[in-house]
């Protein structure tokens, strides 16, 4: 069994996502009920999608590839690994075999848990599979084992759909969205983590007290809330820091600044051809699903509207910038880059955690973040790899290596990671226990319910 | 020619997914509207000039009070889907 999944792993990955993807996703639309061609033109789409992304990705690592190492060396901060940013890494972990494969995978999983009663979430953000995707990935990398990866995402999957159970009717109550729960590992993986330390931060009195005000902040720091400009800054500094001449600094600037608009643009293309898929997997889960409670699960991208997460979100910048400088010393190698502009998918599930303060969320968000920067530093050489078979781009010694920091730093990536770096029974052995105990939080100690059942009433949207 | 804004948190995920839909629906219609993607921190009530925005989060007050803002949280939901492109179709038209 484990041989006939390794050749297809192999099969997969000698074709490239170009190929497969287009294949995989028409033969799922047709088996979902779309008419032909329009899983042909959502298949061919995607394939697209994925030229113009390894385009732009080519064009960051081209960019940037000698930027990280330069900077850190000049800047003795240490701080040579690049942080690619999430639209990249999630072309990128679709692209590998085990991504090729996701989202029949996580379709099916989701759909018998349902049967079995074991979930109450029907995952219908196909999208963002692509988290698993990437575990799934890192695994493989890790172990050179297609079937492990497998494994990996499939666990993860399990997972997600758990934290979203548990954490749904906490964010039912704070953002008042009913009948819906968010199984984004992104954001859903941050909260686990964070849980234990809001329960200490929320008894302490004096924190919440020093109000921090949304719409201040947001006034303030808006402009950063900008991609273009966001990149602006960033390229320029970090050329200036790395000593390259005025023309490039500038050059820099602007080509960062392309690249934080470019790439979103060509995922955009990506979601549009997912999205009819997306909508015919939702159609025929819920046909499947009659006569249960059912929550929806969504992207966390739908919380982001709260003043809270964006101002606390805004304030991730330059938290999470200090933060990599203050851990240098305890081994962080992280430069983070482009996913500074999405500190809103750190917060978001954060806030209501502690009812919306914006400080304690920011508090909480650091904790977090601080731990995943180094995760991130752990994860940079499996990144490296997958950045390097996009086919686009060689990291010859002496290049950058690049690391994700909002994936990476999500707490179930590098735990998956350092379970895969042990001989593969004790892995696949820890692994489970730790899926089971997502089992039992979502089942014994539900979020809003048996802990942060107090949670105080939120502001009004 | 009409505008529409879509905005989610980052303009390509949850945006994007909504777009496909709504500009189907327009077209079968035959309404003709310019659909562009935002993300919700770009909207500064200087730079608005759609003629509809449809969001999957929920829109600071200041924008809401100047123009026409329509949840299109049922887009990805599925549960009230029709009536929410009924609405946007009618806030094109008249």
């Amino acid at each position: 069994m484990v041989e006939i999944l390794a050749t297809i792993g192999g099969l997969l990955g000698s074709l490239g996502p170009l190929i497969v993807l287009p294949i995989v996703i028409t033969i799922l639309g047709l088996i979902l009920g779309m008419k032909l061609t329009q899983a042909l033109r959502s298949g061919l789409t995607l394939a697209i999608a994925f030229v113009g992304i390894f385009l732009t990705v080519g064009l960051l690592g081209e960019k940037m590839s000698t930027i990280g190492t330069a900077f850190s060396q000049r800047t003795g901060t240490g701080l040579d690994i690049i942080d690619i940013g999430w639209p990249a890494a999630s072309a990128l972990a679709f692209g590998t075999p085990v991504g090729n494969a996701i989202i029949p995978l996580g379709i099916v999983i989701n759909i018998i848990l349902i049967f079995l009663g074991l979930t109450k979430t029907l995952d219908v953000d196909v999208w963002n599979f692509w988290h698993q995707a990437f575990i799934g990935a890192i695994v493989t990398f890790l172990t050179g084992s297609f079937a492990l990866g497998l494994f990996a995402a499939a666990v993860t999957l399990l997972m997600a759909l758990w934290l979203a159970d548990w954490s749904q009717k906490l964010i039912e109550k704070y953002f008042k969205l009913p009948g819906i729960s968010f199984p984004h590992l992104q954001s859903a993986g941050y909260m686990l983590l964070a849980a234990p330390f809001a329960l200490l931060l929320n008894k302490v009195a004096f924190l919440r007290n020093m109000k921090l005000d949304p719409d201040t902040i947001r006034k303030r720091l808006g402009i950063l809330g900008e991609p273009i400009f966001l990149g602006l800054f960033i390229g320029v500094i970090l050329a200036a820091l790395a000593g390259e001449t005025l023309t490039d600094v500038i050059l820099t600037g602007i080509n960062v600044g392309a690249v934080m608009l470019l790439i979103p643009r060509m995922v955009g293309i990506l979601m549009e051809g997912l999205s009819p898929v997306a909508d015919a997997a939702r159609k025929f889960m819920q046909k499947n699903a009659k006569g249960r409670e059912i929550y929806i699960g969504l992207d966390s991208a739908v919380l982001i509207g709260s003043p809270a997460v964006i101002a606390s979100g805004l304030l991730m910048i330059p938290v999470e910038i200090g933060l990599a400088l203050l851990l240098a010393p305890l081994g962080n190698r992280t430069l983070p880059f482009i996913d500074l502009a999405d500190g809103v998918f750190v917060t978001a599930m954060l806030v209501p955690l502690v009812a919306g303060d914006v400080l304690l969320t920011v508090i909480l968000g650091a904790i977090v973040m601080g731990i995943g920067l180094l995760g991130a530093t752990m994860l940079a050489p499996a990144v490296t790899d997958m950045v390097a078979n996009a086919g686009t781009i060689d990291i010859p010694a002496g290049y950058s290596n690049y690391t994700v920091m909002s994936d990476a730093a999500i707490p179930h990536s590098y735990i998956m990671y350092a379970f895969f770096k042990s001989p593969v029974m004790i892995a696949i052995a820890l692994s489970l226990v730790f899926l089971v105990v997502h089992y039992f939080l979502a089942k014994k100690f539900p979020l809003g319910v048996k802990l942060f059942g107090e949670a105080k009433e939120p502001e009004s949207k | 020619m009409k505008t529409v804004y879509l905005v989610c948190a980052t303009g390509i995920a949850t945006s994007s997914m909504i777009r496909v839909k709504i500009q189907d629906y327009l077209e079968s219609k035959g309404i003709e509207a310019d659909c562009i993607n935002f993300r919700v921190a770009e909207l500064t009530p200087e730079r608005i000039t759609a003629d509809v925005i449809v969001a999957t989060l929920s829109i600071p007050e200041e924008i809401k009070a100047k123009f026409k803002v329509i949840n299109g949280l049922s887009l990805l939901t599925g549960a009230g889907e029709e009536e929410t492109l009924e609405e946007i179709a009618a806030a094109l038209t008249d």
